[in-house]
């Protein structure tokens, strides 16, 4: 980011800078990106209103600080419950009913939430840019070479814990077991007695409350505003397009790529331009290896 | 003649009447109501080629409206020269975008199609907004209004016959594609690309074909509407919501419909005049009311009516005609 630029003339120190804001910044994108993939992986459905959700936690986090000085890192254990709670009345409402509908329905479905949930915001909290500043914000960590915002870290940490977590119940519990089994093949889990309606809830639900975190880590690091989430998940989508659609692992890797590109990106050419930098990847990943930098080939044009 | 004619009674008593309200009324406001209409409606039969007809739905078409918009006035502010040169210029550059588009649909489908038209637009977006040297960047440009025809300084009345031509034009393009050899090739595509595609179907050059007329037809519009409204900002022309209207005029009204893009323009247009008028005094909220509808609509319109307005308009004749039978 832009601490990078200040750094004396040491080589080895912008090195050693660049590549720790790498990690610092994918660690977050992988929480962001975790969700989406978590959910179109299971339930087929890419949800063009992930975004809104962590525009919502931001200004849970938001309202929570200004109002009640409450630290986000507090907010973050009620946001986890609240989101989760959200995830499955969304669910019920909206995603239950086109589940099993064509793409194009299933795109506008999301599409729409996402026009509403974002205009529901503009309603209710206006277009202000509203900042979220505790006292970790302002905390500068130094490291052999390197210079680090505490909240950067402390999120960081955060949202590596609860990817892990994620991670941790998808391969050892047997909801996790059942869930991974629906993604393989829905039919045949059907027919082995799981009741599929549930996992999408429970999916669902999961991925939103991921995101829902993921939204009250970064209110400190970024301004909140009605259409926050559309940056955000702009480059999810990139994250987990390189990694492959569906592909947990897959998305971890691809948020190093899209921090790398944005970090080296920013020191090189300037933050007003790594943007294109990774859309431009975006588009030739799409163009070339569709079905992701390490996914199968062929995947993408899979119709179910 | 009367064959291409049946079933087309609400078609032609929709542009009899767009036709007729200039020569009766002069009230600036519903003029401009009109000119809105028959615009967003155009564009939305534009994005209807692509995303009704060919099945290939874009969610960044803001790029060729941009594009459009763009040319046109960078061209008259900047060199002094016509928007219809600008029109043209665009049009060659959408077709250009329209192919690599094109090309990428090839390749994709479903959400990873609607992904990648999203980051072009993106892209387009970030370069239009950041190139201060060349596009003004984010305080965007402002086209000179020079009266006369070649310069696209009209009145009211004379931009309402324009956009009435142009919807009449792109509406007789749709009712092309419904009825040529093309069109049912496309539906072909659209419905089930393998089955087509054993058919010995074109399937791939088709759907190029499709997407870059659509961006070709949306660069028009994009050109127009800035001449009309005066001034282009790149927050605007190619932004996602910009995008989903385009999309959504095309579903409520009836996707893959030649009169759908212009029922769900008056609705929409409608409803949005009708809600700036109630909510007027609300400066920051307003915009925000009408959008949550339209999400709304959009989410409820794709579950529970399907086949838009037009559907439903063509089912209850269908019922009036039994019962008369």
């Amino acid at each position: 980011m832009d601490s990078a630029r200040r750094l004396g003339p040491a080589q080895i120190g912008v090195l050693a800078q660049l590549g720790v804001s790498t990690v610092l910044l994918g660690g977050i994108y992988a929480l962001i990106a975790v969700g989406l993939t978590l959910i179109f992986g299971i339930m087929r459905v890419v949800n063009f209103a992930h975004g809104e959700f962590l525009m919502l936690g931001m200004y849970l986090a938001f309202w929570a600080f200004s109002a009640y000085a409450v630290d986000p890192y507090v907010v973050l254990f009620v946001s986890i419950p609240i989101f989760f709670g959200v995830g499955l009345v969304t669910y019920a409402l909206v995603m239950r009913g086109v589940i099993h509908a064509s793409h194009n329905v299933q795109i506008f479905t999301t599409v729409g939430l996402s026009t509403a949930l974002q205009n529901v915001a503009l309603v209710l909290w206006t277009g202000d840019f509203r900042i979220v500043r505790p006292w970790h914000s302002s905390v500068v960590i130094r490291f052999a070479d390197t210079a680090f915002n505490l909240s950067q870290v402390v999120a960081f940490l955060i949202a590596v814990a609860l990817t892990v977590a994620l991670f941790a119940f998808m391969k050892w519990t047997h909801t996790g077991r059942v869930m991974r089994a629906t993604a393989q093949d829905g039919d045949a889990a059907t027919l082995m007695g799981i009741d599929t309606d549930r996992v999408y809830r429970l999916t669902f639900a999961i991925g939103i409350a991921a995101v829902g975190a993921a939204g009250v880590l970064v209110a400190p690091l970024y301004a909140v505003y009605p259409t926050a989430g559309l940056q955000f998940v702009l480059l999810a989508y990139v994250v987990v397009v390189l990694g492959g659609l569906g592909d947990m692992v897959g998305a971890m890797l691809g948020s190093l790529i899209v921090a790398a590109v944005e970090v080296i990106g920013s020191y090189l050419f300037g933050v007003a331009w790594k943007e294109v930098l990774y859309f431009v990847l975006f588009i030739a990943v799409l163009a070339f290896r569709p079905a992701g930098l390490f996914g199968q080939r062929g995947a993408e044009t899979l119709g179910a | 003649m009367a064959a291409a004619l049946r079933g087309r009674a609400g078609a032609l008593a929709f542009f009899a009447v767009a036709a007729a309200v200039p020569l009766a009324v002069r009230d600036q406001f519903f003029l401009d109501t009109l000119i809105l209409i028959l615009l967003w409606g155009a564009l939305s039969a534009a994005w209807n080629v692509a995303g009704g007809y060919a099945g290939q739905v874009s969610l960044g078409h803001s790029a060729f409206f941009g594009i459009g918009a763009y040319s046109a006035a960078l061209l008259s502010a900047r060199y002094g020269q016509s928007p219809w040169i600008g029109m043209l210029i665009g049009m060659v550059l959408s077709v250009g975008a329209g192919l690599i588009i094109g090309y990428l649909s090839n390749r994709l489908r479903g959400p990873y199609f609607a992904l990648s038209t999203i980051a072009f637009s993106q892209v387009l977006l970030i370069v239009a907004s950041r190139w201060r040297g060349f596009t003004a960047g984010s305080e965007g440009i402002p086209v000179p209004f020079r009266p006369g025809f070649a310069t696209l300084g009209l009145g009211h009345v004379a931009w309402a016959y324009l956009a009435l031509a142009l919807a009449a034009l792109f509406y007789g393009i749709q009712v092309y594609l419904e009825r040529s050899r093309v069109g049912y090739q496309l539906a072909g595509v659209r419905e089930d690309e393998d089955a087509a595609e054993a058919l010995g179907i074109p399937s791939r050059r088709l759907k190029v074909i499709a997407v870059t007329a659509s961006a070709a037809l949306t660069s028009v519009c994009g050109t127009l509407w800035a001449q009309y409204v005066g001034f282009v900002d790149p927050f605007y022309v190619f932004s996602v919501d910009l995008s989903i209207r385009f999309a959504l005029n095309a579903i409520i009204g009836g996707l893959g419909t030649a009169l759908g893009p212009w029922l769900g323009s008056i609705l929409i247009t409608a409803l949005e005049t009708y809600l700036r008028a109630t909510f007027s005094g609300m400066k920051t909220g307003f915009a925000g009311i009408y959008l949550v509808i339209y999400g709304v609509a959009l989410i409820l319109v794709v579950r529970f009516v399907p086949e838009g307005l037009a559907g439903v308009a063509a089912r209850l004749r269908a019922r009036w005609t039994r019962a008369h039978a």
